[in-house]
C-alpha cells in the first residue's frame, strides 16, 4: 500500500472537491432517504384512513391539532436559508484563503502532463473517451445526457410525489435518476480521479503511480472475435448487435416495466414509452459497453467508417 | 427504528435558531478577520521582513555608527587631514573680514533698494499704464494731450524716505537711474563675495572627500543618513521592473540589503548573541559587489542570473521558485554560477575575483574530458561540423564544374556542326563563358581548400591515433587497458566503457586489425639519464604529469606517463616526442581513405607531407597531414628525442612482456564484431580509427540541456526514489564518493539530481533495468572528483535557451570578441600549463620545486599579462609561428635562450595564429591594427649620452641581458636587447623601464631606476655630465637607443663594460673606456 501516493492524490487541491463529494454524497442520500421513509409511512397511514386524509397537512410529521396548516415563508423559511447562506459563506472564505487555485507551469506544447485530466466535473466524460470514439463519448453522449434531461418532464407522466421525498410512489423514477448519477456520473468521476494514473492506466487506490508501468493489453473489436474482416461485414454485424441489443434488452425492459410499474405504462401513449425505451436501453448500455471493455477487452461492437460504438 | 416523540408545538414555527445564529455569526466574524490578516500578512511575508530589517538594520548602523565615528577620528588625526584642515580654516579666517564687511553692506543696500523700489515701482506701472494708452489712442488730439501728460507726470517730483531716516525727492528719470544704479552695486558685491568664499567651499570638499576616501566603511553622517531612510521606511514592495526583457524581480523585497553600500554579513544581522536565521540570511549584502558593477541590477534584475521566480512574493518557496511547477528554480549555492553560464556560453575563461572559477573548470573539463566526442555543444570542437560543409560545398562546386566542361564541350561540337557563322560565333561564346565561369569556380574551391586546411589544422581529438596502434602499442597491453584504464593510470582520460570480456576482445582485435602496418624508422638507444634532465627541463611536465598519488608532479592537461614504459614502443616515442604531429600516413577527407607511398607514386611524386606539402596527390584536395594531437613540437634535436624516449621507456611498474599474450586479436573474425562496438560506444569521437573517420557524436546534445523539463531527464526505474528522496541508490563506494552533496538526504528529482547523479555513476539509471547490452546506456564512468563534478553540473545548469533578449547575451563585436575568441585558442593548447595571463592564476610550473626561490622563478616562462601591450602584433605573429625565430637553428628559444624550458612550436593554423596575435593586443586594450611609431635616429652626442646610461654601473643592462656570447649568455637571465627592434613597442619600453614591478610583478628588473624630475624621466643613478641642459626623457632617450642598437654596438659596450667591470675593483674613480663609452661610475 503506497500511502505516501494514496495522500498525494487525496490531498491535491484539484481533488478536494471530490473527496467532499463523497460524503456529502453519503448524508444527503441518507436525508433525503430517511424523509422519504417517513412519508411513504404517511402515505400509507393516510391511504388507509380517509378522514385523516382530509385534516392532514405537512406529510413528514404525524397529525398534531395544534399545528397550523400552513406557515409564512417569511420568517420561518427564510431564516433557515439565511442561516445556511451563512454557513455556506464561512466555508467559501476558509476554502478560499486556505486552498489556493492550483496553478501549474506555463503550458509546453512539446511536454504535455501525464496523466492530462480534465477538470473534475468532466472526468466522467472523460473517462467515456476510453470507451468511445472521440464522437460518440464527446459529441452524442453529452447531446444525449441534455437532451434526455429536457426530456424528462415529458414523459413523466406520474402525477405523485411532487414536492415531498417519497421512494414507494416514484419508484422507477428514482432509481433511474441513483443509476445515471451515481453510477453512470459519480462513480466515473471516482475512477478518473482516483484510478487513472499515467497512461491513463488503471492503479488500485494505492499503487504507486509509475511512470515506467508497461501492461500488455489487448484489445479487440467484436467483430474480429467472430473472424469477420470485411468492411461491409463489419457494420451488419454491428448494426445486428446493437440492433440486437435494443429489440431483446427492449422487450426484457418493456417485460419488466409492465409488470412493476403497470400503472405508469398505462397512463404513457407510445411515443412517450419508446422514447423513454430509448434514453433507458442507451444508459444501460453505457455500463454494458464499460464492462466489456475492461473484463473482455473488447473495444467496439460496432465498426463503420463514420463512428464507431 | 425507535419511534420520536411528536413535539406539542410544530418546531418549524416554535423552534429558536438563536443559537444557530450565534455560532455562525462568530464563526463567520473570525473568518472575516483570519481574511483581512491573511490579506494584510499571511499572503505578504514579505512584510514581515521588512519590519525585521527595519529593527536589525537600525541596530547595526548604530553600533557601525560609533565606529565609524573612531574611524573616523583616526582618520583626522592623520597629518595629511590635519594639513587639509589648517588649510581649510586659515582659508575662512582670511576671507572672513572681508565677507563680513561686504555682507554689511548688502544688507544696507537691499533696504535702500527696497525704499526705492516701493515708490518707483507704483510710479512706473502709471507710466506703463498711460503708454499702452497712448499706443491705443486712435484720435490725433486726444494722443498729443495724454502724452503732455505723461511727460508732466514724469517730471513730477516724489520723495522717498531712505531707512536712515533721510528724504529725498526725485523726478521720474532720477528715481530710475537711481533704482537701477543700486541693484548694479548690489550684483558686483554679491560677485565678489562668491569669489571670496569659492577657494574657502574648495577645501571644505576637500577636507570632506579626504574623509570619505580614507574611511574603510562610510562616514557617519552617511550612515546617519541611511539610518533616517530605514526608520522611516514604509512597507511596499521593491521591484525592478525591465520592460524590454520581461524581467519582474521583487526579490528586494525581503532581500533588503542587497545594494546598500555597507557591507552586511549574515552575523552581523544577526539578532544579539543569536545564530544567523533565516532573516539574517536574507538580509546579507551582495557578496560580488564588482560584479552588480558590470551587471547594473537596474538592468538585469535578480533572476536572469540566480533564476527563481521573481514575480512571486507569497512564501519564500515561491520566491525561489523550488516548487514542483516553477520551471527555473534558483541556482543553489555550490552551483550558483550556471546562472553566468545562460549569458556567457561563448566565454572560455569567466572569471571575476572569486567567481567564475567553477564554471571555467567545468568548460574545461568538458572539453578536455572529451564530453565533446559524443555530445554536441554549440561552439565546442566545430572543426568537424565546418569541414563538412565545407567539404560539402567543394563537393558541389567541382560537379558544377564538371557539367559546365560538358557543356561547353557539347556546344563546342555544336558550333563546328553549326549552319552559319554566326550562331557557330553565338555557340563558341556560351562555351568560352561557360569557361571563365569555370574559372571563378576554381578560385572558390582554392579559397574553400585554404579553410579546409586551416580547419584540418584546427581539428584535434582528445584521445590519440588509432590508426599508429599497431606502430605504437605493446600489444598485450590492449585488452588490459580496455577492462578498466583507471586502474592502469588513475588520472587518466580514457573512461571506463564497463566493458565485458567479449567486447574487449572484439575491440582490442578491431583496433589491431585496423592500424596501419608501415615500417617505422629504428632507432638507437639514447642517453636515458639525460632525457629525464630534459624531461624535466623544457617544460613537458607543463601538461604531464609523472608519478602517482601524493609523487605525482605536473600538468593534469595531458596524460600521466608514470607506466608509459609498459604501454608503448620505443620508436614510436621518439617519433612523437621529436614531432608528435608526424603522422604515418595522410589521411584524405575527400576520399576518405589513408594515402600511402603507392598514391604518390603513380603521380611520380615523393612521399612526403607536410603543411607545405598539404595536397592530395590523387585529387588536388587538402590532406590532413597532422595528428590531430594538441601537443607540440618542442623542436629537440633528434639525438635529444632519443634519449627523452630512451628516458619514457623506463617509466613502468612491470615488464611490458609481462602482459598475458593476447594474440586473439589477430583473429580476423573478430573485426566486424570490433567495428560495431566500436561505433556502439564512440570511440570515434576522441580517437582517429580507420574506417570510422566520418562517425557522428552518440550522444545527446547538451547546448540547451539545463532547460530541458525533468520529464524529459530519464529517471527510469530511480523516478520514485528520487522524488521521495529514499535511500540513496549509488551503492559503488567509488562513485557514491564522486557526488558533490554526498549520498541522498532529501528529494533529488531536480536537474541538478539528475546530471549529479549521472556524472557519479553514468550507468545508474539502468539500475533494475533488464537490458541487452546494446541498449544499456553507454556513456562511460570518467572518474571525476566531486569537485569536477559540481564544475561540470554548474555548467550543465546553466545550459539553456535563454528566454532574454539578444542584447542580453554577452557577444560583443569588438576587442572583447577577439578576447572570448583567444580564449579558446589559449584553452585549447594549455598556454595556461606554462604562462600567467589572469593576475592571481598559477601556472602548472609553479607548483614544481624546481621553479621555487628566486633562481628557480628566474627559470619560469615569461608572464603574459602584458603581452598586448609589449610586442607588435607582427612580431608576435612571427614568434608564434616559430618560436626559434630562425629556420636553421630551431633547437632553442627564440626570444629567451637562457630559460631551459622551451616555447614549443604549436603548428598553429592561420585562423589560429591570427585569433591569438588579436587575443593578446585585445587584452591589453591596444589599437588594431598597430602601427608602429617612427622611431627617431638619434645624434651622435645623443648616441652617446645614451650610451653612457645604457653602460652606467648603476644599471648594468648588459650584465642581466643576454647579448649573444655564449661565455656570457651562460648566466644572462633577460632577453638580448638586439631582439627589440620590431618585438617591442617603444612606449611600452619606457614604461617598463620606468616600473618593471608594476607591470610583472616579481620580475628581476630591478624598478626604480628612473625618477621624475621637472615633469621628466632622469636616471636615478648618477648622470654624466653630457646630460646638462638636456630637458627630454631620459627613458626615452634610452629606448631609442635600444631599438637602434646594433650587433656590433653591443658588443663594443659590453666589452667596454667588462674591462670596466674588471678594473673598478682596483680603481675607486670611475675609468674612462675605450670608445665613447662615457662615464664608468662606481660599483
Amino acid at each position: 500500500m503506497d500511502w505516501k501516493q494514496l495522500w498525494e492524490i487525496l490531498s491535491a487541491a484539484d481533488n478536494v472537491p471530490i473527496i467532499a463529494m463523497i460524503p456529502l454524497l453519503a448524508f444527503y442520500m441518507y436525508l433525503a432517504w430517511k424523509q422519504a421513509h417517513a412519508n411513504d409511512l404517511i402515505i400509507a397511514e393516510l391511504e388507509g384512513n380517509a378522514a385523516l386524509a382530509k385534516t392532514h397537512h405537512r406529510k413528514a410529521w404525524p397529525f398534531k391539532p395544534g399545528w397550523a396548516k400552513e406557515v409564512h415563508v417569511w420568517p420561518f423559511l427564510l431564516r433557515v436559508e439565511f442561516l445556511a447562506a451563512i454557513i455556506v459563506t464561512i466555508i467559501l472564505m476558509i476554502w478560499s484563503i486556505t486552498l489556493n487555485a492550483p496553478l501549474e507551469e506555463p503550458a509546453n506544447p512539446n511536454l504535455t502532463m501525464n496523466p492530462a485530466k480534465a477538470p473534475w466535473y468532466f472526468l466522467g466524460l472523460q473517462e467515456m473517451l476510453v470507451y468511445f470514439d472521440p464522437w460518440i463519448a464527446g459529441v452524442v453522449m453529452p447531446t444525449l445526457i441534455i437532451i434526455g434531461l429536457m426530456v424528462i418532464p415529458y414523459i413523466d407522466t406520474n402525477p405523485l410525489g411532487a414536492g415531498y421525498y417519497t421512494w414507494k410512489q416514484r419508484k422507477f423514477a428514482i432509481g433511474t435518476f441513483l443509476f445515471g448519477f451515481i453510477i453512470l456520473w459519480v462513480s466515473m468521476i471516482f475512477i478518473g480521479t482516483f484510478i487513472r494514473g499515467p497512461g491513463w492506466q488503471w492503479f488500485w487506490p494505492g499503487q504507486t503511480w509509475d511512470h515506467n508501468r508497461l501492461i500488455y493489453e489487448v484489445n479487440r473489436d467484436l467483430p474480429d472475435l467472430f473472424g469477420i474482416t470485411s468492411n461491409w461485414g463489419k457494420g451488419i454485424f454491428g448494426a445486428a448487435v446493437v440492433g440486437g441489443f435494443f429489440a431483446i434488452g427492449g422487450m426484457l425492459v418493456h417485460a419488466f416495466f409492465r409488470r412493476h410499474n403497470a400503472k405508469d405504462y398505462k397512463r404513457m401513449s407510445l411515443l412517450q414509452y419508446s422514447i423513454m425505451m430509448t434514453f433507458l436501453l442507451t444508459m444501460l448500455a453505457l455500463p454494458i459497453k464499460m464492462l466489456l471493455r475492461l473484463l473482455f477487452h473488447i473495444k467496439y461492437v460496432w465498426i463503420t467508417p463514420w463512428f464507431n460504438v | 427504528m425507535p419511534e420520536k416523540p411528536i413535539p406539542e408545538n410544530d418546531p418549524v414555527v416554535s423552534k429558536s435558531l438563536a443559537p444557530h445564529y450565534v455560532i455562525s455569526m462568530v464563526i463567520l466574524m473570525a473568518t472575516l478577520f483570519w481574511a483581512l490578516w491573511d490579506e494584510d500578512f499571511g499572503q505578504r511575508p514579505w512584510k514581515a521582513f521588512q519590519h525585521e530589517w527595519k529593527d536589525r538594520y537600525s541596530t547595526f548602523l548604530k553600533t557601525a555608527r560609533s565606529q565609524s565615528r573612531d574611524s573616523q577620528k583616526d582618520v583626522e588625526s592623520s597629518p595629511d587631514y590635519q594639513k587639509l584642515k589648517q588649510d581649510y580654516e586659515n582659508a575662512s579666517q582670511n576671507a572672513a573680514p572681508r565677507i563680513k564687511e561686504i555682507n554689511e553692506k548688502l544688507r544696507d543696500l537691499s533696504t535702500m533698494i527696497l525704499a526705492v523700489q516701493n515708490v518707483f515701482t507704483d510710479r512706473r506701472a502709471y507710466v506703463n499704464a498711460l503708454t499702452y494708452s497712448i499706443e491705443t489712442e486712435t484720435s490725433a488730439s486726444s494722443k498729443q494731450s495724454k502724452q503732455k501728460d505723461l511727460a508732466s507726470y514724469k517730471k513730477e517730483k516724489t520723495a522717498v524716505e531712505f531707512p536712515d531716516g533721510k528724504k529725498q525727492d526725485f523726478d521720474y528719470e532720477h528715481l530710475e537711474e537711481t533704482y537701477n544704479d543700486l541693484k548694479n552695486e548690489r550684483t558686483q558685491l554679491s560677485a565678489e563675495l562668491g569669489e571670496l568664499i569659492k577657494p574657502v567651499n574648495e577645501r571644505k570638499e576637500k577636507v570632506d572627500a579626504y574623509v570619505s576616501e580614507h574611511m574603510v566603511s562610510l562616514t557617519p553622517t552617511q550612515m546617519a543618513g541611511l539610518q533616517d531612510k530605514t526608520e522611516a521606511w514604509t512597507p511596499k514592495i521593491l521591484q525592478i521592473n525591465v520592460p524590454e526583457a520581461n524581467i519582474v524581480d521583487r526579490c528586494e523585497s525581503c532581500h533588503m540589503g542587497i545594494r546598500e553600500p555597507v557591507k552586511l554579513t549574515a552575523a552581523a544581522m544577526s539578532l544579539k548573541d543569536k545564530k544567523p536565521d533565516e532573516y539574517a540570511r536574507a538580509f546579507t549584502s551582495h557578496p560580488e559587489p564588482d560584479l552588480l558593477k558590470i551587471h547594473d541590477p537596474e538592468k538585469y534584475g535578480c533572476s536572469p542570473c540566480h533564476q527563481g521566480n521573481g514575480r512571486a512574493t507569497t512564501s519564500v518557496e515561491k520566491a525561489h521558485g523550488t516548487y514542483e511547477h516553477w520551471l527555473w528554480p534558483l541556482f543553489r549555492r555550490g552551483n550558483m554560477e550556471a546562472g553566468c553560464q545562460t549569458c556567457h556560453a561563448a566565454d572560455m575563461v569567466l572569471v571575476s575575483n572569486d567567481v567564475g572559477w567553477t564554471l571555467s573548470d567545468g568548460k574545461d573539463l568538458f572539453r578536455q574530458r572529451g564530453c565533446v566526442g559524443c555530445h554536441r555543444y554549440e561552439g565546442y570542437d566545430k572543426e568537424p561540423e565546418d569541414l563538412l560543409s565545407v567539404a560539402q560545398q567543394i563537393k558541389q562546386l567541382e560537379q558544377e564544374k564538371k557539367d559546365n566542361f560538358k557543356q561547353a564541350d557539347d556546344l563546342m561540337k555544336e558550333a563546328d556542326k553549326a549552319e552559319s557563322n554566326e550562331e557557330a560565333n553565338r555557340l563558341n561564346d556560351h562555351a568560352v563563358a561557360l569557361k571563365v565561369t569555370n574559372s571563378k569556380l576554381d578560385l572558390r574551391i582554392v579559397q574553400l581548400d585554404r579553410s579546409t586546411k586551416s580547419l584540418l589544422q584546427d581539428m584535434k581529438k582528445v584521445g590519440p591515433n588509432l590508426k599508429d596502434a599497431r606502430l605504437k602499442l605493446n600489444k598485450n597491453w590492449i585488452p588490459v587497458w580496455l577492462k578498466k584504464p583507471s586502474d592502469f593510470r588513475a588520472t587518466t582520460k580514457m573512461p571506463n566503457f564497463r566493458l565485458n570480456d567479449e567486447q574487449i576482445k572484439a575491440i582490442s582485435a578491431y583496433v589491431w586489425q585496423s592500424a596501419l602496418t608501415d615500417p617505422l624508422p629504428k632507432h638507437k638507444p639514447g642517453n636515458a639519464a639525460h632525457g629525464k634532465e630534459l624531461f624535466e627541463t623544457r617544460g613537458c611536465l607543463a601538461c604531464h604529469s609523472i608519478g602517482e598519488g601524493e609523487q605525482l608532479q605536473g600538468g593534469t592537461f595531458a596524460a600521466n606517463l608514470t607506466r608509459v614504459g609498459e604501454k608503448d614502443n620505443y620508436d614510436y616515442l621518439v617519433r612523437w616526442v621529436h614531432n608528435a604531429r608526424e603522422r604515418t600516413r595522410p589521411y584524405c577527407p575527400y576520399e576518405k581513405k589513408d594515402i600511402g607511398p603507392e598514391d604518390f607514386k603513380k603521380k611520380g611524386l615523393p612521399f612526403v607531407f607536410d603543411l607545405e606539402h598539404s595536397r592530395c596527390p590523387n585529387d588536388s584536395h587538402e590532406l590532413q597531414v597532422q595528428n590531430m594531437t594538441v601537443m607540440p613540437s618542442l623542436r629537440l634535436a633528434p639525438q635529444d628525442a632519443e634519449d627523452v624516449a630512451s628516458y619514457l621507456v623506463t617509466l613502468k611498474k612491470q615488464e611490458p612482456s609481462a602482459y598475458a599474450d593476447a594474440s586473439f586479436m589477430d583473429d580476423p573474425n573478430l573485426r566486424a564484431e570490433g567495428k560495431k562496438w566500436v561505433r556502439h560506444f564512440g570511440c570515434a569521437g576522441c580517437h582517429e580509427i580507420s574506417g570510422l573517420e566520418d562517425e557522428g557524436r552518440i550522444g545527446t546534445e547538451l547546448t540547451i540541456e539545463g532547460s530541458k523539463p525533468i520529464e524529459r531527464l530519464d529517471f527510469a526505474l530511480l523516478t520514485e526514489t528520487a522524488q521521495r528522496g529514499g535511500s540513496e541508490p549509488i551503492t559503488d563506494l567509488d562513485d557514491l564518493a564522486r557526488l558533490p552533496e554526498g549520498p541522498a538526504k532529501q528529494p533529488w528529482y531536480d536537474q541538478k539530481g539528475f546530471f549529479e547523479h549521472k556524472l557519479a555513476e553514468p550507468n545508474i539509471w539502468d539500475k533494475g533495468k533488464d537490458k541487452p547490452e546494446t541498449e544499456k546506456l553507454r556513456m562511460p564512468n570518467l572518474h571525476l572528483t566531486k569537485e569536477q563534478i559540481r564544475a561540470l553540473t554548474t555548467f550543465l545548469l546553466g545550459s539553456q535557451e535563454n528566454p532574454l533578449p539578444a542584447s542580453y547575451q554577452y557577444r560583443p563585436m569588438d576587442y572583447r570578441r577577439d578576447i572570448q575568441e583567444g580564449w579558446w585558442v589559449v584553452k585549447k593548447y594549455n598556454c595556461m600549463g606554462c604562462h600567467q595571463l589572469i593576475p592571481g592564476q598559477r601556472t602548472s610550473l609553479m607548483a614544481m620545486a624546481r621553479y621555487q626561490g628566486p633562481d628557480g622563478q628566474e627559470q619560469l616562462p615569461p608572464k603574459l599579462l602584458t603581452e598586448g601591450a609589449r610586442v607588435d602584433p607582427e612580431w608576435l605573429l612571427r614568434f608564434l609561428k616559430n618560436p626559434a625565430l630562425n629556420d636553421k637553428d630551431t633547437n632553442r628559444n627564440g626570444v629567451r635562450s637562457y630559460l631551459q624550458v622551451r616555447m614549443p612550436t604549436f603548428s598553429f593554423s592561420e585562423n589560429e595564429l591570427g585569433k591569438l596575435v588579436r587575443f593578446f593586443q585585445a587584452l591589453a586594450r591596444q589599437p588594431f591594427p598597430y602601427i608602429p611609431e617612427e622611431v627617431p635616429v638619434l645624434t651622435t652626442k645623443e648616441t652617446e649620452m645614451a650610451r653612457s646610461l645604457f653602460s652606467s654601473t648603476a644599471a648594468p643592462c648588459l650584465k642581466c641581458h643576454a647579448t649573444g656570447d655564449p661565455a656570457h649568455d651562460r648566466t644572462a637571465t633577460a632577453p638580448n636587447f638586439l631582439q627589440a627592434r620590431g618585438r617591442l613597442k617603444p612606449d611600452w619600453m619606457e614604461r617598463w623601464i620606468i616600473d618593471p614591478q608594476a607591470i610583472s610583478p616579481g620580475t628581476s628588473m630591478p624598478s626604480g631606476l628612473f625618477r621624475r624630475e621637472n615633469n621628466h624621466w632622469v636616471f636615478s643613478g648618477p648622470t654624466p655630465p653630457s646630460f646638462q641642459g638636456y630637458d627630454k626623457d631620459q627613458t626615452k632617450l634610452l629606448v631609442d637607443y635600444i631599438l637602434q642598437l646594433t650587433a656590433e654596438e653591443q658588443r663594443r659596450v659590453g666589452a667596454a663594460m667588462g674591462r670596466a667591470r674588471a678594473s673598478s675593483g682596483s680603481a675607486p674613480s670611475g675609468v674612462k673606456a675605450a670608445g665613447n663609452a662615457g662615464r664608468g661610475g662606481q660599483e
